[in-house]
Parts: structure tokens; sequence; C-alpha cells
């Protein structure tokens, strides 16, 4: 190849030359960009699916679930009233020495109200 | 014609044509994905009438390489002054490199009416309605394109030749 003395390439010249610039082939990632895959039964996506969870939602969420476990791991007290006529009793107790703590009623006054004598 | 029919037909030349404008395989592969996702989004707008698939996609992928010509040189007019290049890239340049610099060296008007016509085959109508201009404009801009380059490539008189006949 030797330097032309010429200033310019004829149009056939100049023809010859340009496809000599090849642009490179699309990436085959491309169609999948503009055509994604249909996604399946929502059964399978149940199972493979993911969810994105803000940090602060994630932290509250574990705080919740180590006080629930917290709880139910934990002996509860029991509070039970027995209402009698004229008071109130209230025994606070853990569960199993609640029931040694009941006593019998002292005095029974058993009232019948009939509807018939009612009306009368 | 299903847009799935329209990629497999013309998503090569649209990529091409983003690519030889842009000289960006990241940018080209954006401007096709976009260009027929707005086909899929709204293909309503696409008319028969007015032009074929391949105007209508070129149409869309043009404006989009503007857009992205406007990022990356704001200020800057599209029909430009011509940038100066090396008399003599031989020594440092490839032949497809040397001529990638002379058209990116031309405005950019011209660089996509002669990359249209010279490259993806499109006609000078068609590279009208494209633009946006009329047909005696694009015939103007391919010519002073092609002038410029044969000055500039005119160091390659033998190597365009050479390989066409290997």
């Amino acid at each position: 190849m030797q330097p032309s003395d010429n200033d310019e390439l004829t149009d056939r010249e100049l023809d010859s030359i340009l496809p000599e610039w090849k642009a490179p082939l699309a990436p085959a990632r491309l169609r999948a960009a503009v055509f994604p895959e249909v996604p399946g039964p929502w059964w399978r996506r149940l199972w493979t699916g993911s969810i994105r969870v803000p940090v602060p939602v994630a932290c509250l969420l574990a705080v919740v679930l180590v006080l629930a476990a917290w709880r139910w791991f934990t002996p509860q007290t029991i509070t039970t009233k027995t209402i009698y006529r004229d008071r109130i009793a209230s025994f606070t107790a853990d569960a199993g020495a609640a029931a040694t703590q009941l006593r019998p009623v002292t005095e029974l006054r058993p009232r019948i109200v009939r509807s018939a004598d009612a009306q009368n | 014609m299903t847009p799935e029919n329209a990629f497999d037909q013309h998503h090569q030349a649209v990529y091409s044509f983003a690519y030889r404008l842009t000289r960006r395989q990241d940018v080209a592969e954006d401007i096709t994905q976009e260009c027929f996702l707005s086909l899929i989004r709204a293909p309503q707008r696409f008319d028969a009438a007015r032009g074929s698939m391949k105007v209508f996609l070129f149409s869309i992928a043009r404006n989009l390489v503007l857009k992205q010509y406007r990022d990356d040189h704001p200020g800057e007019p599209l029909d430009g002054v011509e940038e100066q290049i090396a008399t003599d890239p031989r020594g440092s340049l490839e032949i497809s490199s040397a001529v990638a610099t002379a058209v990116a060296g031309l405005p950019h008007l011209q660089q996509e009416a002669l990359i249209l016509f010279e490259y993806e085959g499109v006609t000078l109508d068609e590279i009208a309605r494209i633009t946006g201009a009329d047909t005696g404009t694009v015939k103007s801009r391919l010519h002073r394109a092609r002038t410029r380059l044969r000055r500039v490539l005119a160091e390659y008189r033998n190597t365009g030749s050479e390989h066409a006949t290997i």
C-alpha cells in the first residue's frame, strides 16, 4: 500500500472502503430484555418467588417475633374474679395455685323466678 | 407484523445504526431495547401507510440517539463544524478504525444520513421521512459527507480494494 498523490478518493474507491467498518452483532440478551419470559403458574411462583423487605420493616418484624416468643414461653399469671352477691373477691395466682384458693360458697340463696308469676 | 417478527427482522439493523452513531455498544443496546419496548407499548403508533416498519423503528432509534447526543454534547449544534482528523492515520489506525473515526468527524446530521444510506440500505426518501427533512436536504448532507470522506480517507486508496479481492 503506497500513499497516493491524489487528494481524494473516487466514489468507487470510497464505496469499497466504507464496508470495512463493521458494526458488532447485537447481543443475544437483547431478546430476553425485550421479551421477558412469561411467568409460570401462581403455585410455582409461590415456591420460587421472593419479596424485598426494607431493613426497618425486617427489624420490626424480628422484634415482634422475639416478643411473641418471649410471651409464649414465660409462665402466665391468671386473675380470677368471683362475683358474689354483695362482694367481689379477686384471686391472682399462678395457674397451678389458683384451684387451691377457691372456696365453696358460704351461703347459697337460690331464687326462682317464674315467668307466669312475674306477669301477675 | 407482530413485535416479535419486527424484532427478528430489524433488531440488528437498529443496533448497528445506534452503534455507528454512538460508537458505544452499551448505549446501542439500551437504544435498541427502548426502541422495541416503545413498539410493544404502543403498537398503534405504527402506521403502515406512512412508511415501513423499518422506517418506523429507525425513526424511534434516531430520536433516542439524538437525545443521547444532546446529553453528551450540550449546546452543540447537530449540523456543526466538521472535526479535524489526522491527515495520515495509517500508522496508528486500522482501516476500519480509520473509517469509524472519519465518520465520527462528520456533523451529526451528515453522519446519520451516511450511515442510513451506506450501511443500512435506506433510500433517500425513507431517510427524509426518518429525519423529518426533505429529500433534497438529505441528498445534500449525503453529498457533503461523502466529499469529506473521500478527502479524509484518501490515504487508504488501495486498502479497500485489497480487502475486497481477498
